[in-house]
């Protein structure tokens, strides 16, 4: 089955590709998914398989127009003929697993085929992220699109994680948040890679931006672009565009053997839960032996790895 | 599997009141299903197009201006040609007795009318559905 929707993915099947980032997001099939994504051994494959886009994420507390700033930027990334895929993070309740997923609609209604905009539930706890983005993203490259805007939960945390999963960080703060402080005690500002004074239509925003500017200068040597911009007046997104096109990519592809590590680590995952399911005996001894000492931790990992191999 | 059902909840036509259908977006994220809200003036090409990217096993449609027996038609054939004719589509506003089984043969699964209770939707959608793969 997964097979076959990789088939259609690389066919450009939309539908596919909405279906398997469904999959990714809960997390079935990951390893089937890691390998179908492998790279072909000549590099760019039919499916613009060595495709490698630029992943912008945008954080910044709730409200401070991380959803409407995507939506006036995707015009510009279409008028240079770059697709683009939003991924758009929204929390999902601990308690009931369920998500209001509320970004796209200021996004606007786009029925362009180069758009691409999902919602995603980010669980608590995972830096205001949906789960499994790395297989998403590049569910997304294969599929062809040359940039990929995330938008975290609003929460201003979490901003490490982000960092992983982008090329660009883009932090959003507004006038009179009276943050300052705040920025700098959650060493947010440090994690950004561009900070943008949005809805600087209000009033105060050429003191935040110095503000801002200032708490950078304070904190350490990395000079990162303080950039003023309203989505409300319609002003400064053409620079900030060409403000993170030139940023340097910071995301590693990585190489095709991390990827089979990834890949074989997940395959050994479902081996041995398939193992322990059969209650195998030699695994049984082998962790009898472990737990009372009698093998040391070294030994019975070589063991274990062993037996997971031979199985199956 | 008890996966979250995902829904898209759009409103078509040219009225703008969004009341209703955010209170119905609560109550079925309450219910642990994954609602993404589409907003107000969607066109049928858009709502569809929502459906496609979102992966919905549910479309929640709601239309108060009378519009329904044009628009609710071209919603029904847009998903059959993007190849999405298994999601399940609801329909909520004020349908006049005499057309609800007209939208029922264009593959409705369920018409909520006005005064239908939070509970009634929310047990409608929890049953599975079967999709294709
Ligand atoms: N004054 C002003 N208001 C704006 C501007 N951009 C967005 N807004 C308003 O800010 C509010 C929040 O915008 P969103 O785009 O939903 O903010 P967000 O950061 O995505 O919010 P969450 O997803 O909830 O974290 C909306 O009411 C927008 O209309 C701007 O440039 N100026
Ligand atoms: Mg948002």
């Amino acid at each position: 089955m997964i097979a076959a929707l990789f088939d259609r993915l690389r066919q450009g099947d939309r539908n596919a590709l909405a279906r398997l980032v469904s999959q990714a997001a809960r997390g079935e099939h990951l390893g089937e998914m890691q390998a179908a994504l492998l790279p072909s051994p000549s590099g760019r494959g039919a499916g613009g398989e060595g495709n490698c886009a630029r992943v912008v994420a945008f954080t910044g507390s709730g409200g401070v127009g991380k959803s409407t700033l995507i939506g006036k930027l995707i015009p510009l990334v279409r008028e240079q003929n770059l697709k683009v895929a939003v991924l758009a993070c929204d929390p999902q309740s601990p308690l009931t697993g369920g998500a209001l997923l509320g970004d796209r609609f200021r996004m606007g209604n786009s029925t362009d085929d180069g758009v691409f905009i999902r919602s995603l539930a980010a669980v608590s706890g995972h830096g205001g992220l949906a789960e499994h983005l790395d297989v998403i993203i590049r569910l997304l490259e294969t599929f062809g699109f040359d940039v990929i805007f995330l938008e975290t939960v609003g929460s201003g945390q979490g901003d490490v994680d982000v960092r992983k999963y982008s090329d660009v960080v883009a932090l959003l703060v507004q006038p009179e948040s009276g943050d300052d402080v705040q920025w700098e005690k959650a060493g947010i500002l440090e994690c950004a890679d561009v900070v943008i004074v949005h809805k600087s239509d209000l009033p105060g925003a050429d003191q935040t931006a110095a503000q801002v500017r200032a708490a950078l200068d304070l904190s350490m040597a990395h000079a990162a672009p303080v950039l003023r911009v309203s989505t409300k007046a319609n002003t400064g997104h053409a620079e900030l565009w060409q403000t993170i096109q030139v940023l340097p990519a910071r995301r590693q592809q990585p190489t095709a053997a991390r990827l089979l590590f990834q890949a074989a680590l997940d395959s050994l995952g479902q081996r041995f839960d398939a193992v322990e399911r059969t209650r195998d005996a030699e695994l049984e001894h082998l962790a009898d032996a472990w737990r009372r000492g009698e093998s040391s931790t070294p030994d019975a990992i070589n063991s274990l790895l062993r037996i997971l191999t031979q199985r199956i | 599997m008890d996966q979250p059902q995902r829904i898209v909840l759009a409103k078509v036509g040219l009225d703008g009141h969004d009341r209703g259908i955010k209170v119905v977006a609560r109550a079925l994220r309450d219910a642990g299903m994954h609602v993404i809200y589409a907003g107000l003036w969607q066109t049928p090409e858009a709502v569809v197009r929502t459906v496609a990217d979102e992966d919905a096993d549910w479309l929640g449609l709601s239309l108060l201006s009378g519009a329904h027996m044009t628009l609710v038609p071209r919603v029904m054939e847009l998903l059959k040609q993007a190849g999405l004719a298994d999601t399940g589509v609801l329909v909520g506003g004020i349908i006049p007795e005499a057309d609800m089984p007209k939208l029922h043969d264009l593959g409705v699964a369920k018409i909520f009318g006005p005064g239908t209770s939070l509970d009634d939707i929310v047990s409608f959608v929890q049953k599975p559905r079967e999709r294709t793969p």
